[in-house]
């Protein structure tokens, strides 16, 4: 009797195994086709610009610099002699060291430092694995799509509407001031470039460069996840 | 409608790509050897051509072995893997070639580049023969099989033993005595773990087995296999599995009464059964036996060939492989070969003593019913074709052609079947896996033994 039952549990097995067959399979066509993450995913860093203005909202308040565990933010900021604010130089996050823990971007008050959904970051050197200032903004459009799925609230336009009275001046301002720190300040000398991108920064009406240049890369992962999919399906 | 459509389309596709390649490579080289050969060879006027063309037939058997054991063990990987992502709602290898067709053969050109390893301290004499050991048995106890599945074709008698089936068998159990020495050799306690739990199982899984193909032997009356496999011709109700020959009355009579070819029914079941009532009961008894019969059979032989359930001297997760452990490169390709072989063989072997060999599976009269009526058409619409191909080329013998096709098929829904339980069952241990062999499979098979002697009295068998 034993024996029977026991054919018998061997047969519902076998029965529940091969009814598998007709189902679809649960694995997802990665390189194929891109993933569908939930916007809280934690990948690689990112920081993010007004989405109306394009104006970068990094404060330097330098405390994702400090919570970071791995201390792999480097700030490099000056205090204008101007506006007496700080004003933001070059951001650095090195993600050979990151973990993703996700504690800048919540200490960040300005909903500046996010965790984007990119995660492919294989590199070939560890060198390569640092980010700039330049690789590290998003786009205007990266950056609304993220306040919208991330359901952050949009930065205040408030600060825009100063900037827009005094657009000319600090336009006319940005050469001059951004000599001095240059040759004051030991880091900035190095990255002259990066300083006068962020220099330009400051008035947001005249900089349309860094934000349209300089996102070329990242800026395919987002926009390029809904009609991705479908294309490859038919390739499959 | 099925969920899985596409994956079940590729995994259809991928195995009939291969099987034609398989197949047709041996079909061509058995050609080119046996009949091309021999044919320029006739008209030449040199001392040694009718000597040469004499070697070049005898030679076609060991070609045709060689030829289809290493790109069958291919397949038949690629097969288990599509297969078992089937059964657990993966996709399988799909990179490599269309529909990761050519999985296998990059894998088997990676195992041969690599570096062949010895560890140290290991018997390197012993090392490198336990392949050998465990693959040669493969290679030539398959030979008697070969004239079973061609429907005793003209090239394949060679090898057509009169104790075939006995020499199969023996053959069979060779393979331990390669798992030992690779385990004994090794210098490895897992590997040496692995060696002795393998000769634990074959004793313990080689009775059973070999008592239920005796019984199979018994109620065929021979130990040939071309002719238990000639004797199951006509239909699903000749088969050993159904009775073993108990249901070949029965299956007349339903033809005398279909096609009336002047005997009658009562006729013929009075010729086949003649003692009335108990020549029923004998009958019951045979087709359940022989049931039974065939589960010990794939039983037994999943524990000879190591296969999951019974894989216990190879336990990934316990003995790290056993006996593969500190294999590498060719040795470890020899290895799989022989293992992926040795189900093949176990398969053609259920197949020829159990499922009617080269038999198509449909009883001879329902042939009428089942013949569309374009048959007839088609078969005079390709008849240049066909003289081509078998009168004049002699490209295709149908008889052989038909009983190798019923074969494969037949043999790879074992496979498949073997897949199916590799997906489900997990390992034995091995007091478990031991008790089950001694305590139940062993009996049972004597039973049935004993049961089959006395039933096989009261029904008249192949008259």
């Amino acid at each position: 009797m034993q024996a029977f039952g026991g054919i018998h549990q061997v047969g519902r097995g076998l029965k529940t195994v091969a009814i598998h067959t007709w189902r679809e399979p649960t694995t997802e066509a990665y390189p194929d086709k891109a993933p569908e993450l939930p916007p809280h995913f934690k990948g690689r860093l990112a920081l993010t610009v007004n989405p109306d203005t394009g104006e970068n909202l990094c404060i330097s308040c330098r405390q994702c610099e400090r919570v970071c565990p791995d201390k792999c933010i480097e700030i490099t900021a000056h205090k204008s002699p101007e506006t007496n604010k700080l004003e933001l130089i070059d951001f650095k996050i090195d993600h050979g060291l990151c973990m993703f823990c996700g504690l800048c971007t919540e200490v960040c008050p300005t909903y500046c430092i996010i965790n984007t959904n990119d995660f492919e970051m294989a590199d070939y050197t560890r060198s390569s694995l640092i980010y700039d200032l330049k690789k590290l903004t998003l786009s205007k459009e990266e950056s609304a799509y993220y306040f919208e799925a991330k359901e952050m609230p949009l930065p205040k336009p408030k600060p825009a509407k100063p900037a827009a009275t005094e657009a000319k001046p600090a336009a006319n301002a940005a050469v001059a001031p951004e000599a001095k720190p240059a040759a004051g300040s030991s880091t900035a000398t190095v990255e002259a470039k990066p300083a006068t991108d962020s220099a330009a920064t400051a008035p947001p009406a005249v900089n349309p460069v860094p934000t349209t240049e300089s996102t070329k890369e990242p800026g395919a992962q987002p926009t390029s996840n809904e009609p991705k999919p479908q294309a490859s399906n038919e390739t499959i | 409608m099925i969920a899985n459509a596409a994956e079940i389309r590729k995994f259809s596709v991928l195995s009939l790509g291969w099987l034609t390649v398989i197949f047709g490579a041996v079909w061509i080289v058995c050609w080119i050897a046996g009949v091309f050969i021999p044919a320029c060879l006739a008209n030449s006027s040199f001392d040694f051509a009718a000597a040469l063309s004499e070697i070049c037939k005898a030679l076609t058997p060991l070609l045709a072995v060689m030829v289809f054991i290493p790109i069958n063990a291919m397949f038949m990987v690629l097969f288990e893997r599509r297969g078992l992502a089937l059964f657990t709602l993966r996709k399988g290898p799909n990179r490599v070639g269309p529909d990761g067709a050519l999985q296998t053969a990059a894998d088997a050109i990676k195992l041969l580049l690599k570096e062949d390893i010895t560890p140290t301290g290991a018997d390197a004499l012993m090392f490198t023969l336990a392949p050998v050991v465990f693959f040669a048995p493969s290679i030539f106890g398959a030979l008697p099989l070969l004239a079973a599945v061609t429907n005793n074709h003209q090239l394949f008698q060679v090898v057509n033993l009169p104790t075939g089936i006995f020499y199969v068998l023996a053959a069979s159990s060779v393979p331990v005595v390669g798992i030992v020495m690779g385990g004994w050799a090794s210098n490895n306690k897992y590997s040496l773990m692995g060696g002795l739990r393998s000769v634990a199982q074959a004793i313990s899984y080689e009775i059973p087995l070999v008592l239920s193909i005796i019984t199979i032997c018994l109620l065929a009356g021979t130990l040939d296999v071309v002719t238990i496999a000639s004797q199951q011709a006509g239909g699903l109700l000749n088969w050993n599995i159904f009775g073993g020959g108990a249901l070949v009355g029965l299956s007349k009579a339903i033809a005398a009464v279909i096609s009336p070819t002047g005997a009658s029914f009562f006729d013929i079941i009075t010729t086949y059964y003649p003692y009335g009532w108990w020549s029923l009961l004998g009958a019951l008894v045979l087709c359940l036996s022989t049931f039974v019969l065939f589960g010990v059979y794939i039983t037994g032989a999943c524990a000879e060939i190591n296969r999951i359930p019974f894989d216990l001297p190879e336990a990934e997760s316990e003995l790290v492989s056993g006996y593969n452990t500190e294999y590498s490169g060719m040795k470890f390709a020899i290895f799989f070969l022989a293992e992926f072989t040795n189900l093949f063989i176990v398969s053609t072997i259920a197949v020829v003593m159990f499922l009617g060999g080269g038999g198509c599976p449909l009883p001879d009269w329902m042939n009428p019913l089942c013949y569309p009526a374009i048959y007839e058409p088609l078969t005079k619409l390709l008849s240049p074709v066909l003289w081509f191909l078998i009168d004049f080329a002699h490209l295709i013998d149908p008889a052989t052609f038909w009983a190798a096709l019923w074969v494969i098929s037949k043999t790879y829904t074992l496979i498949f079947f073997a897949v199916l339980v590799r997906g489900t069952l997990p390992r034995f241990r091995i007091d478990q896996l031991l008790d089950f062999g001694w305590k139940r499979l062993v009996p049972i098979t004597l039973v049935i033994f004993v049961l089959v002697s006395f039933a096989r009295g009261v029904i008249n068998f192949h008259v």
